[in-house]
């Protein structure tokens, strides 16, 4: 337990160090990976430890975004406050939906919370206030510009902080006990005297928290929000894939995959313009074929990992 | 008016209805929700467009063609890799077919280019009065050949062995494996049918709206809609559901504006799922 502290300290703190080190492009590179390490942890919370797989998380990252434009523009506050607010948002909006629409299992879940994404998009995209297709614009960091690429790392980086903190905090609690029961069996669980309703509730508002902090960061540091970016599926699909690449369910899993898989990304999309898109279709495939456990619990070292261990993986679920 | 807003409603519900039918039948029988389904509507439609504009073929003509192409790379797929993957946690198969859909659509764009394409056919403007409206030809003829497909599939599912073997393997996975049933088999035809109903979907079509190669998206989700609208596992339910949906949205464009088409689906779509979950007619466990 003290060392994985002491690692967790050392990662951080390299992190921390990094812009005295890179570039305005390279630290906005990193600026977007660790958004979608934020978004890929606060799906954990849901799609990991509460084993309901939300395909619509990017709702809570897009009304967060919206959130923040409206909180600066039409209310008049400062970036911080508005930071909070469109958190809250997020988190009241899981809350709500989440006490309807996690009544259902399985894939209805999966696509009910497809469906509210497309839903609310579709709202956006119609509302007077979020100025509909046309998109909005935020008002432009008065920092200089070194400056302000640092502002957009750090205020990232301080979030995923929060985010993975709260998590070890949570699977510390009742409320992470609670949810872990919920996945294993939520029948069981529920006859125990948990609280199902409130708990998975209470776990997609978090899950919504982060990922509305994630949407107003992504919305300043942008200056210019459009329905279409900010409520992508893809998206979405694309914090599930990271999830899952770096191990479902563990602390650290979703931000290394999150690291991975956008290096990975943005090295295919340097060097093969068009086709990175197909590269990264192939990518999905073959994590889902042969890793679908993730890559950390390649590197827990329970057991060798050759051939036989991904040949495993494919014999145990196939028909 | 009205009822002008209606037939148009039904027409195109007819069209969703054979979208969706391909999508529930997958969906029930193997509990894969395909999210690549669209794509194989939009490979159905290029299929048409390609044969019509390269040598000339009738969509009508085509449309056999172009399910039976479909019929065997949906085979393939589920044969291939799908079927390596169908018992694991439900969002793997999501995921995986996920991965199918930006390959499909990605390697769609890079060879046929986004421009945005259409099969005009010498008839496509026909159309004739009847009790005061108007009725698009080849609009009539799209959800006849839907109405008459959808019939087959229903044949071949109640009648036939094959359809037999299909829902043994759905009902009861175990004992229809001890009854000597080629599951593997059963699960790679049967989404080689889903698929085939995509292209025959997307074949219709392409006559009668433009096709590029991201339109699978969007018919995804609709196909998403009418399933849970009509309910799984029986086969009335998608074409009741696609009806539905089609007069819904004619006649809640019509009042709201065709803007909110999406947000109507949707809503709808959510209401249904909350309120209930096993679609309007309400399929069996």
């Amino acid at each position: 337990m003290k060392k994985s502290f002491i690692v967790s300290g050392v990662v951080v703190a390299v992190a921390a160090a990094l812009p005295f080190f890179l570039g305005n492009f390279t630290l906005r590179s990193a600026t977007d990976i660790l958004i979608f390490a934020i978004l890929a942890s606060s799906w954990n919370i849901i799609g990991g430890y509460t084993g309901y797989a939300s395909f619509g998380n990017i709702v809570f990252f897009g009304l967060g975004a919206y959130a923040a434009a409206i909180c600066m523009n039409n209310l008049g506050l400062g970036f911080f406050p508005a930071l909070l607010l469109s958190g809250l948002v997020g988190a009241a909006f899981g809350y709500l939906t989440g006490l309807p629409i996690l009544r259902l299992r399985g894939h209805y879940f999966a696509i009910a919370t497809l469906g509210l994404a497309e839903a609310t998009k579709a709202l956006v995209q119609n509302l007077g206030i979020t100025e509909g297709n046309s998109g909005m614009y935020l008002p432009i960091p008065s920092l200089g510009i070194d400056a302000s690429y640092r502002f957009f790392y750090y205020t990232s980086l301080g979030v995923l902080v929060i985010l993975l903190l709260a998590t070890w905090l949570l699977l510390r609690s009742k409320l992470g006990y609670g949810l872990i029961a919920i996945r294993e069996d939520e029948d069981a669980a529920n006859s125990v005297g948990i609280n199902t309703t409130l708990f998975k509730s209470t776990a997609f508002s978090l899950s919504g928290l982060f990922s509305g902090f994630a949407g107003a960061i992504y919305a300043y540091q942008q200056g210019f929000i459009k329905p279409e970016p900010v409520f992508t599926v893809a998206s979405t699909v694309k914090m599930i894939v990271m999830a899952v690449f770096g191990g479902i369910g563990s602390l650290w899993g979703p931000t290394i995959g999150a690291v991975i898989i956008e290096v990975l990304s943005n090295v295919l999309s340097a060097h093969f313009l068009v086709i990175h898109t197909i590269f990264f279709g192939t990518i999905v495939i073959l994590v889902i074929l042969f890793a679908p456990k993730g890559v950390s619990d390649i590197f827990r070292g329970r057991r060798k990992v050759g051939v036989a261990y991904f040949l495993e993986n494919i014999r145990k679920n196939k028909v | 008016m009205f009822t002008q807003v209606l037939i148009n409603g039904l027409l195109k519900g007819g069209l969703y209805a054979l979208m969706a039918m391909g999508m529930s039948l997958i969906w029930g029988v193997m509990n894969i929700i395909n999210i690549a389904h669209g794509s194989f509507i939009m490979l159905g439609a290029y299929a048409t467009y390609w044969l019509f504009s390269q040598f000339g073929v009738d969509p009508f003509v085509s449309l056999p063609l172009s399910m039976a192409m479909m019929f065997f790379l949906g085979w393939l797929v589920q044969k291939y890799l799908i079927n390596f993957v169908v018992q694991a946690d439900i969002f793997i198969t999501l995921l995986l077919t996920f991965g199918i859909e930006l390959l499909i659509n990605n390697l769609a764009l890079l060879f046929w280019t986004a421009d945005v394409r259409k099969v005009n056919v010498s008839y496509g403007a026909g159309n004739f009065q009847l009790l005061g409206t108007t009725v698009p030809a080849v609009r009539l003829a799209a959800f006849v050949l839907a109405l008459l497909i959808s019939a087959i599939l229903f044949y071949v599912m109640n009648r036939s062995r094959l359809g037999r073997s299909i829902r043994a393997t759905s009902q009861e996975l175990d004992a229809a494996k001890l009854a000597g049933v080629k599951v593997g088999n059963i699960y790679a035809i049967t989404f080689g049918i889903g698929t085939a109903l995509a292209a025959a979907a997307g074949t219709l079509w392409s006559i009668l709206f433009p096709i590029d190669p991201t339109m699978g998206g969007i018919l995804t989700l609709k196909s998403f809609v009418v399933t849970i609208i009509g309910g799984l596992g029986t086969m009335l339910g998608p074409l009741i559901g696609g009806l539905i949906l089609g007069v819904v949205e004619a006649v809640g464009t019509n009042w709201l504006g065709s803007t909110y088409e999406n947000l109507i689906s949707f809503s709808i779509f959510l209401l249904v799922l909350i309120f209930m979950p096993k679609g309007i007619l309400g399929g069996r466990d």
